[in-house]
């Protein structure tokens, strides 16, 4: 209980200025906030350390056994499972008062990450680079959403390898801090600060330097359902692409290949049970949204869907390139509003439980779930000319 | 033309066989009278009104003209002065979509204020046209306005029947729900029949009958509706009703039909 609590919203300067690093916590349990003040400080013997934590009340470490670290309270984040516009803005606001060199963010089960992963994620914005991005070992059923939207659209479209695009856990130099508090501030001020904000575009698009370490398996923070999430992400990130357009249409060199992310295999029996419910959904979906998806999707994608609703279970299988047509096609509508917004996420809810189906399939088969991600990006990057095309002459371009 | 319909109301002596008493020939005589005067009030109003209509046609015709000129004049100008990278730059450089940048913003509703400005100037010159022509104590322009006001309810109504049956639509088919299309289609006719209720009843059309009918059609609507979900799911509340009335079989509840997203992690 010695070591000093301090307000972040006091006005008094900092008693020990010039922190190297400020560690900026979700909201946890004493017990996984005194895990990652072990891992951090075993990580970081030597150096000052800021920890700010919005449980900043609870039991601290004492002084004696961690004569460099200081924890300060932080606001409470909005959301537990991704970091949103108000969580960057924050995250500088503290770092210019307290006059850190560098930020790492970490999310709501971060406990769970090994002591070398946090080392590695500070160490690389302490040094050399602007944005450090873990890279998570996760089972086959868990991050679709990243891996069937988030990271094909941000490679295709950003050229950049970073496998989590959303990670709840990230390193971050001083001026990347400062670029997506900027960014942040907008959202802000139209209120809405709880819009996720995407740090590898930000990133990409200033220049910046971005690393991307792999750390190991990790607890995903609970997140709320897929009729949420879905919207939820794909909405700003339809937005974001929608604003940097001028960027991502000139042809970008991506980043060489990395080596494969060894996924957990979950044995094929559990992965075939969850596929039946799915392709039920969209062929539900598929009687009663063709109206509205005819109006997004163009009629040989209409024809695909037609003859994969029609496909049994153990053959079901969307191609990659239909599933980035797919999407760009809904990029697309979202851009030119062809119909409500919140319909249209809604409406591509049961093409994304499609596509899981598809990817189970292939996983239950005994296909490399990573290849077949890895597959997916790369359909997405060969039909970037078909979404630059209908981008650019909406109204000429008829597929 | 009075001297035609005249001798064409009077029957020719060489074709009637019985002499027409005076009476008879009274009766012929005001009648004949009596359309004249109705032919000449119809043929006056007409040739009155004609003016009023054309004036109606040359001020929105004009009016769009305007429109359509100060619409192309303020999509040139504001291009160049690049109106949408300015206000883009303010707000955080957004790529603005062709068709809702804030300059075709701009120029669409000048076009349409254009227009409807012709529209009311229209409408006035004809309303007064028609009421220098006409001896009747009530303006034209207030049943107008009415009518205007019915078409916006109507359109009104439209969209959001639309919008709702999408939202619905939507809703339930992502929440894996069989009878979604049914509930759609019932929350358009709900709000179909409530527009078209009101709009009769904004132009005063029908009287007590149409509330009735309203009503009627209306709690039909709702009762069909309410059958159908309780119908549907009757199994669901059967099993909600034991599972807090019977605590200690709440183990024994059977779960709800497998949703697509039980066990996975999406995110």
């Amino acid at each position: 209980m010695a070591t000093a609590i301090q307000n972040s919203g006091a006005t008094a300067p900092s008693a020990h200025p010039g922190e190297a690093l400020l560690v900026l916590l979700a909201a946890m349990t004493p017990e996984q906030l005194e895990r990652v003040i072990a891992s951090l400080t075993a990580s970081f013997p030597t150096e000052e350390l800021l920890i700010a934590s919005p449980d900043a009340t609870l039991d601290a470490p004492p002084a004696d056994a961690h004569p460099s670290l200081r924890i300060v309270a932080a606001p409470i984040r909005n959301s537990a499972w991704t970091l949103t516009a108000a969580d960057f803005v924050n995250a500088y606001q503290l770092a210019e008062k307290h006059e850190v060199r560098a930020i790492l963010l970490l999310g709501a089960e971060s406990s769970s990450l090994c002591s070398s992963a946090l080392y590695d994620l500070a160490h690389a914005v302490l040094t050399t680079t602007d944005l450090a991005v873990p890279c998570y070992d996760l089972p086959p059923h868990a991050g679709l959403v990243n891996s069937a939207i988030l990271y094909p659209l941000t490679r295709a479209l950003f050229a950049s390898r970073v496998r989590f695009p959303l990670a709840v856990d990230l390193g971050l130099s001083l001026r990347m801090a400062k670029c997506l508090s900027d960014a942040g501030q907008r959202f802000i001020a139209i209120n809405q600060g709880e819009t996720p904000l995407w740090p590898i575009n930000e990133a990409t698009v200033a220049g910046f330097t971005i690393d991307q370490f792999d750390v190991g398996t990790h607890v995903q923070p609970a997140g709320p359902d897929l009729n949420t999430i879905l919207p939820l992400l794909t909405g700003p990130l339809f937005s974001d692409i929608e604003a940097k357009a001028a960027f991502w249409q000139r042809f970008r060199q991506l980043p060489p290949s990395r080596n494969a992310i060894p996924i957990q295999q979950a044995p094929p029996n559990d992965l075939a049970a969850k596929i039946a419910p799915m392709i039920s959904a969209f062929r539900l979906a598929y009687t009663n949204l063709y109206e509205i998806w005819s109006l997004v999707l163009p009629p040989n994608t209409l024809l695909s869907l037609k003859r994969l609703a029609a496909t049994d279970a153990a053959a079901f299988h969307i191609t990659d390139s239909l599933w980035a047509r797919i999407i760009y096609d809904f990029l697309l509508a979202y851009r030119l509003r062809t119909i409500n917004r919140g319909h249209l996420l809604g409406a591509l809810i049961p093409l994304y439980l499609a596509w899981v189906a598809s990817h189970f399939n292939i996983v239950a088969s005994g296909g490399d779930p990573e290849g077949h991600i890895e597959a997916v990006a790369a359909a997405f990057e060969t039909e970037k000319t078909y979404m630059v095309s209908r981008w650019r002459w909406p109204d000429r371009f008829s597929p | 033309m009075q001297n035609t319909f005249a001798t064409k109301l009077q029957p020719e002596p060489s074709q009637s066989p019985l002499p027409l008493s005076p009476d008879n020939a009274s009766i012929w005589h005001h009648m004949s009278d009596a359309l004249h005067q109705s032919l000449d009030r119809v043929l006056s109003l007409l040739i009155a009104i004609l003016p009023g209509i054309l004036a109606f046609i040359v001020a929105l015709v004009i009016f769009t003209l305007i429109g359509m000129a100060l619409s192309a004049l303020l999509r040139r100008g504001l291009a160049m002065a690049k109106f949408d990278e300015h206000l883009a730059h303010g707000r955080g450089n957004v790529n603005w979509a062709p068709s809702t940048s804030p300059t075709a913003l701009i120029a669409r509703v000048s076009f349409w204020s254009c227009v409807l400005i012709g529209l009311i100037l229209g409408v006035s010159a004809f309303d007064a046209s028609f009421a220098a022509a006409t001896m009747l104590p009530s303006s034209l322009l207030p049943f107008l306005t009415h009518v205007v006001g019915a078409a916006i309810l109507l359109i009104a109504g439209t969209f959001i029947a639309r919008f709702l049956a999408r939202s619905v639509l939507i809703g339930a088919v992502n929440e894996q729900l069989q009878y979604a299309r049914f509930l759609s289609l019932g929350i358009k006719w709900l709000v179909l029949v409530l527009t078209a209720a009101m709009v009769l009843e904004h132009l005063r059309i029908g009287g007590n009958i149409v509330g009735l009918a309203f009503g009627i059609l209306f709690g039909g609507i709702v009762l069909t509706l309410a059958l159908a979900v309780g119908l549907g799911s009757r199994d669901l509340v059967s099993r909600s009703l034991e599972s807090h009335t019977d605590h200690s079989s709440e183990s024994s509840v059977a779960p709800p039909a497998t949703r697509p997203d039980d066990s996975i992690q999406h995110f």
